[in-house]
């Protein structure tokens, strides 16, 4: 996985040093960067050095800001990790009630009506949404600001302002894609045996819903809602970058303008870990849901 | 005999699918007395679990038409108003289904689905619903009932998964218990024993019992009467004896040719009935059998449906019946 970052990036042409140095620079000065930035060495030799740091959690130093690169990404952590958890708050919001309603009403008015939002949620690019949403929220109706990150500790109501279009912006898209799988395995365990068992005991309606259905759809529920938490957190480089959102996203997104390898890499390297750290989560989380994979 | 638990009349069930409306059930009557056991027997797509499905309102009801009259103790099951339906479901009429591997929830405990049902119909404490629920697992001879109330469906092998759907099926000790092909998964050696414990717990608390089989010998040995189904018609009913010893309707006498015969010709094919059931979109216009009856002793075998008649037996309380223009001993 590294070795294969790590060559991509390596391949993109264009020259970080001259990038760095602006347009006029001694050939000294272009030599000794490159010397100290190690990139006159092999790539093999390149790869190795920053692989054995970065096990040791050097990721080394931004050639644009000088920088560590390790400082840059906490920098930006919090902002995409808020933007990533409203985002699946948003879809959730959406894809829970609107895909149950589906399940429970399959072919209703209510059921196509669903599927043509999630059909366009999930067809709908996200900068075009994102644009849109802009368009319309921040410019004809003025309601809320287009774009930029305030802290939350410094003024609550502008964080939350700021917060609320890329929100929506992204998760109306991993949302459409919640909505669907909601619909399907609720529709699964509502035509199961056990469901009619539970009905055939006299259980109240509600609580055949919520024991017998939804406590069964939980599984792949869970599994597409991680994949989807492991989306927002890594590929909302578009959105960030639309709404100038300082996240990760829009860190990634520079340092490929700058050729910033060391950044570059850094980022790729978390977005990776970020999906293997979910992925193990939603793994330990089917032990507590499914008492058949717990037991084994 | 006694009042009777369960009387349907005239029970008529139609499907909506995509191929025509389907006529699953064509008018089926019978009686359920306390303490009495009626078979329903017939083949795969006969209509025989679509009928009981029907009496609980557990059929969907976007594509179910229900029609006739179900009392059970008076209350009519089919106009039944869905609360109420609720809380007869239970105490009124406990179900058994047919495949103990699916028909329990795989992510609750047996204890939890228990007092689900236990808690549901009325005021149990928490604890108090647990001790009975491990009590109801002894009675149905569960082994160690109180390590096993805390145990998950897939921990238990498919005997004794059933005999938690016959405690769930008891829990509120219902006036009628309907099993439908309980025991059709399940190897011999376990299907007896859970023919003895249904007996048993029917003799002990006068349960009235519907067993739905394709399954002869278990109608031999545990029914008091049987009910023949075939294209969503009782072609023939009457008392066990009657009706396996005596059978009139040509599809019964099928049915019962079919047995496989321990004692003789161990080399000949197995003798089956040619043909399959008409489907339920399309029902012929005669007699239901009548494609595939190797008698046809009738011109109006083909044109005009037989009325279930009764083709003498010898107890006037209990009727022998068969609907068919071929019976011998119809009197005439």
């Amino acid at each position: 996985m590294s070795v294969l970052v790590f060559s991509l990036i390596h391949l993109v042409r264009g020259d970080p040093i001259r990038l760095a140095l602006g347009t006029r620079f001694s050939q000294e000065t272009y030599d000794a960067l490159r010397e100290r930035s190690g990139l006159d060495l092999p790539l093999v030799q390149q790869y190795l050095t920053w692989a054995g740091r970065a096990l040791t959690g050097d990721l080394g130093v931004s050639f644009r800001s000088g920088e560590t690169v390790t400082s840059l990404i906490a920098e930006r952590l919090p902002a995409t990790l808020t933007l990533a958890l409203a985002s699946l708050v948003v879809a959730l919001v959406i894809a829970l009630p609107l895909g149950m309603l589906s399940a429970l009403h399959p072919r209703s008015l209510v059921d196509r009506l669903a599927t043509v939002v999630s059909q366009f949620g999930i067809s709908v690019p996200d900068f075009w949404l994102s644009i849109m949403l802009i368009l319309v929220f921040a410019g004809t109706l003025g309601w809320l600001p287009s774009g930029g990150y305030v802290a939350l500790t410094e003024d609550p109501l502008g964080w939350l302002e700021r917060l609320v279009l890329p929100a929506v912006a992204t998760g109306v898209v991993s949302g459409s894609v919640i909505t669907r799988f909601v619909r399907s395995s609720m529709l699964e365990a509502l035509g199961s045996d056990h469901v009619r068992t539970a009905q055939a005991k006299g259980v109240p309606t509600r609580q055949v819903l919520t024991w017998h259905v939804l406590r069964n759809a939980l599984l792949p529920l869970v599994t597409v809602t991680g994949v989807q938490l492991a989306y927002l957190l890594s590929g909302v480089v578009v959105v960030e970058i639309v709404f100038s959102w300082p996240g990760l996203g829009q860190l990634a997104y520079q340092a490929v303008r700058d050729r910033d390898f060391p950044v570059l890499q850094g980022a790729v390297l978390l977005f990776a870990l970020v999906f293997l750290v979910i992925n193990l989560l939603v793994d330990l989380l089917y032990s507590r849901i499914d008492p058949r994979i717990a037991r084994r | 005999m006694t009042a009777p638990v369960l009387e349907v009349e005239d029970l008529r069930v139609d499907l909506r699918t995509p191929r025509g409306t389907a006529h699953v059930v064509n008018g089926l009557s019978y009686t359920v007395g306390a303490g009495e056991t009626v078979a329903v027997v017939g083949e795969s797509g006969s209509g025989k679990s679509v009928s009981v499905l029907a009496l609980l309102g557990l059929l969907p009801a976007r594509t179910a038409t229900v029609t006739g009259r179900a009392l059970l103790g008076g209350e009519d099951l089919l106009t039944m108003s869905p609360e109420r339906l609720r809380q007869v479901r239970g105490p009124g009429v406990g179900m058994v289904f047919q495949d103990p591997m699916t028909s329990l929830n795989p992510v609750l405990t047996v204890g939890r689905q228990l007092t689900e049902g236990l808690r549901a119909h009325g005021s149990l404490s928490r604890a108090a619903a647990r001790a009975r629920a491990v009590e109801l697992l002894g009675e149905v001879g569960l082994p160690d009932p109180g390590r096993a109330v805390d145990r998950y469906p897939h921990e238990l092998s498919g005997g004794m998964r059933q005999r938690v759907v016959i405690a769930i099926a008891l829990a509120n000790s219902p006036s009628l218990l309907i099993a439908d092909e309980a025991t059709t998964a399940l190897d011999v050696t376990v299907q007896a024993q859970i023919l003895d414990l249904v007996e048993r717990l029917q003799t002990e608390h006068g349960t009235g019992v519907v067993w739905i089989t394709h399954d002869l010998g278990v109608v031999a040995g545990t029914a008091d009467r049987v009910l023949v189904m075939y294209g969503g018609r009782c072609v023939e009913d009457g008392t066990v004896d009657d009706v396996l010893e005596r059978p009139e309707h040509p599809y019964t006498r099928g049915l019962l040719g079919a047995l496989p015969d321990l004692a003789t010709d161990d080399d000949a094919d197995l003798a089956t009935i040619p043909g399959t059931p008409p489907p339920p979109t399309d029902l012929p216009a005669g007699c239901v059998f009548w494609p595939r009856c190797p008698v046809r002793g009738d011109a109006r075998c083909e044109t005009e449906q037989p009325p279930l008649a009764v083709v003498g037996s010898a107890r006037a309380d209990l009727p022998h019946r068969a609907a068919t223009w071929c019976a011998e001993g119809e009197a005439s």
